[in-house]
């Protein structure tokens, strides 16, 4: 039978790597040791050898991809595979043979699934007027505008009649004259240039003198809005600044050219923004932070590991967080309707970003749960949310949240209230820095910062301090985390 | 957790040049893996290079490759994680020979992050406060009081290799150099980080010495960690 080699597990916190370079071409003979391919996760490279003998008969997964682990990338035909044994192995798996170099593109062995499209922002608001602008040859759409005032350029009395019977804007015009003066010539010739362009107007478009065409298309300006005084009911430079003063003291102001776009508002979206802003300006927030040496945690994590149970700091900090509450009951409380009422379960909300959505499902009745227990409660609620498979109620009645930020480098923060609820728990990162240990000597230790933000309507700081401490003193003291366990479970 | 020592050699090596120091570095994987070499630590210098891993991208050289050669800095593709580095004399390059799996942590996840510690240790002995970023391997300064951390300022980088769970490549610890090299690369791919040296962390407070210093203080702490 030919062999499935599979994505290596080059670390237990790995989940993905990455092909780089195939070592070997389909259809070369391999001999165990032979480097067949090179591997990479994070900042580490792998020569990954083969470990059997044969040919490689098939790629599975091509350089450059990345794949979780456990995943197929190739397979290997051993020295007694017949061509049938090879052809039905590869039928098997939804590959064809290598043999046909026919373009069929490898079977891609599980297929992720790609993200859901983000819905698409809408076009960019106002689309710009058309214009004849182009046909212009003139250097007076290199003028600074909104520079000079039209009432106060330069220009001879003759040119400045002249303009005002063709109703010219003077300031879009460049002056030959002496200090830049326009003169009777430069009008003249600025009205035979704006003569020249009307041939190239289509039905339909907006008339614009090339220097207010040109300012409405980089602001993104709708032109057909814009009152007209100009020659031949031409838009000018005047106009649209007249236009955009009206804008600004009245209406929004519409400065197209300050936006590329506009996000549409998931129902969620609107949801979480009313509850923000309900928050902040109901919820007097406090906030407190603290410091936890993380190698117990650390060790203890790894000892789970021996023990054959995977746990991860999400699991721990859910664990410690419930076993902080039930000893500390009056934190788990909300202010509502005047009174201060004590929750009755410990239900704990999980903050999770999916395809850049916000997301808290709700582990509920987190009290008297073992790790284990909790630890698959929560992963199922995860993974549901990334299937976006959540069911309302999955999200409701939370009465404490945990949110971490720490995986994208974020040291500390403080998320802000989800009411009715009246503390959060910001868990930043794990880091490695120097400590000084009990023996005095320096030596690299493990830290991670908690913030907590609470009601001050129902929490005190020395309240919420006592209970941050508990719940560092459960994660410092992680035998905690699974004392008495064996007595709850069943 | 249990950690299993070795009889670690550490090797000065002096200046070598990158091609020198990769050949080097496959004799000793070689040698340990058919158990006839032990587990080792290389320490040497390289002048001007460098070298790209198997992530990098095009764009993370800002100089064309003709630019660099005429300023006599030599350009090497590597088989080792990570991005684009740039190594010169001044700066510490550690390349440890380890047998992972002899040594029970057939993990490179855990192996980045134990010469990170390394790297920590030594720094703190060296009077320079240094850090880790999650999801950032390297080792970074600490932010003094009230510095954002937007800009976070790189001491040393780190890529590896693994053949047969034997490792190659390691870190390259910025001692004393001139910073302006780095402006060629956009180091390891990211833009937001500015890149620093001990002595300039240091500033006035820098020994002489300091990268006679540096080198014990690395041995020192990889002993402490694994022999």
């Amino acid at each position: 039978m030919p062999r499935e080699i599979k994505m290596p597990k080059l670390s237990d916190t790995m989940e993905e790597g990455t092909l780089n370079v195939w070592r070997k071409s389909e259809g070369d003979p391999i001999a165990k040791g032979d480097i067949l391919v090179e591997i990479e996760t994070d900042k580490a490279d792998m020569e990954f050898e083969a470990y059997v003998a044969g040919h490689l008969a098939k790629i599975l997964v091509q350089a450059g991809e990345t794949v979780s682990i456990g995943t197929p990338i190739a397979v290997v035909r051993l020295r007694k595979d017949t061509d049938e044994d090879l052809a039905r192995f590869l039928e098997s798996r939804g590959a064809t043979p290598a043999v046909a170099p026919a373009a069929s593109p490898a079977a891609a062995p599980e297929v992720r699934e790609a993200p859901a499209p983000v819905p698409a922002a809408p076009a960019p608001a106002p689309v710009p007027a058309a214009t004849g602008s182009a046909a212009l040859p003139m250097r007076m759409s290199e003028l600074p505008y909104f520079v000079a005032d039209p009432d106060r350029v330069r220009s001879t009395p003759r040119a400045r009649a002249i303009a005002r019977d063709h109703n010219v804007d003077l300031s879009e015009i460049a002056g030959s004259g002496p200090d830049g003066a326009v003169l009777v010539a430069d009008v003249a010739a600025y009205l035979e240039a704006l003569e020249a362009s009307t041939e190239t107007l289509q039905e339909g478009d907006v008339l614009a003198t090339p220097v207010a065409a040109r300012i409405a298309d980089e602001r993104g300006l709708d032109l057909s809005q814009v009152k007209s005084s100009g020659p031949g009911g031409r838009v000018t430079k005047r106009d649209i600044q007249r236009y955009l003063e009206q804008q600004a003291k009245g209406v929004p102001a519409r400065e197209a050219r300050l936006y590329s776009g506009e996000i549409a508002l998931s129902q969620k979206r609107k949801f979480l923004i009313r509850n923000m802003v309900e928050s902040k300006q109901s919820a007097p927030h406090f906030y407190i932070s603290r410091e936890m040496d993380a190698e117990p945690l650390s060790a203890f994590r790894t000892q789970m590991k021996q023990r054959g149970v995977r746990v991860t700091y999400t699991h721990m900090i859910l664990k410690a967080a419930a076993l902080a509450l039930s000893r500390h009951p009056q934190v788990n409380a909300t202010f509502q309707d005047g009174r201060i009422l004590v929750y009755q379960p410990i239900n704990i909300a999980l903050a999770v970003d999916v395809d850049d959505e916000l997301l808290a499902p709700v582990v509920k009745d987190c009290a008297g749960r073992s790790l284990e227990n909790l630890a698959a409660a929560s992963d199922e609620l995860i993974q549901k949310a990334r299937d976006k498979k959540l069911a309302p109620g999955d999200y409701a009645d939370g009465t404490f949240t945990i949110s971490n930020l720490g995986m994208l480098g974020v040291d500390r923060f403080y998320a802000i209230l989800t009411p009715p609820q009246s503390m959060v728990l910001s868990v930043g990162g794990m880091r490695t820095l120097p400590v000084v240990d009990a023996k005095g000597e320096i030596r690299a230790g493990r830290r991670m910062d908690f913030g907590l933000a609470c009601d001050h309507r129902v929490v005190d700081g020395a309240r919420a301090a006592r209970f941050l401490a508990e719940l560092i003193r459960v994660l410092e003291e992680p035998e905690q985390l699974v004392a008495g366990d064996d007595a709850n479970e069943d | 957790m249990t950690r299993m020592k070795t009889d670690l050699s550490i090797e000065w090596r002096g200046t070598l040049p990158y091609d020198e120091a990769l050949e080097l570095q496959m004799k000793c994987v070689e040698a340990r893996r058919s158990g006839a070499g032990p587990d080792r630590l290389l320490l040497l210098e390289h002048p001007a290079v460098i070298t790209l891993g198997r992530s990098a991208k095009p764009g993370n050289l800002r100089v064309s490759r003709e630019v660099l050669r005429s300023r006599g800095i030599a350009v090497f593709e590597v088989s080792r994680g990570g991005d684009v580095t740039y190594h010169a004399p001044g700066q510490l390059v550690g390349y440890p020979i380890l047998d992972l799996a002899a040594l029970g942590e057939a993990d490179v996840h855990r192996y980045l992050r134990r010469i990170e510690a390394c790297l920590v240790e030594a720094l703190a002995h060296l009077g320079v406060a240094a850090r880790t970023r999650e999801g950032f391997t390297g080792v970074f300064a600490s932010p003094w009081d009230g510095e954002s951390a937007a800009r976070p300022r790189k001491l040393a980088s780190i890529g590896v290799g693994v053949r047969g769970w034997v490792t190659y490549h390691g870190f390259a610890l910025n001692v004393d150099l001139d910073l302006a090299g780095f402006e060629t690369i956009v180091p390891c791919g990211l833009h937001d980080v500015e890149m620093t040296s001990l002595a300039r962390e240091l500033g006035a407070a820098a020994p002489p010495d300091l990268a006679v210093r540096a080198r014990m203080a690395v041995a020192d702490a990889f002993r402490r960690e694994w022999a």
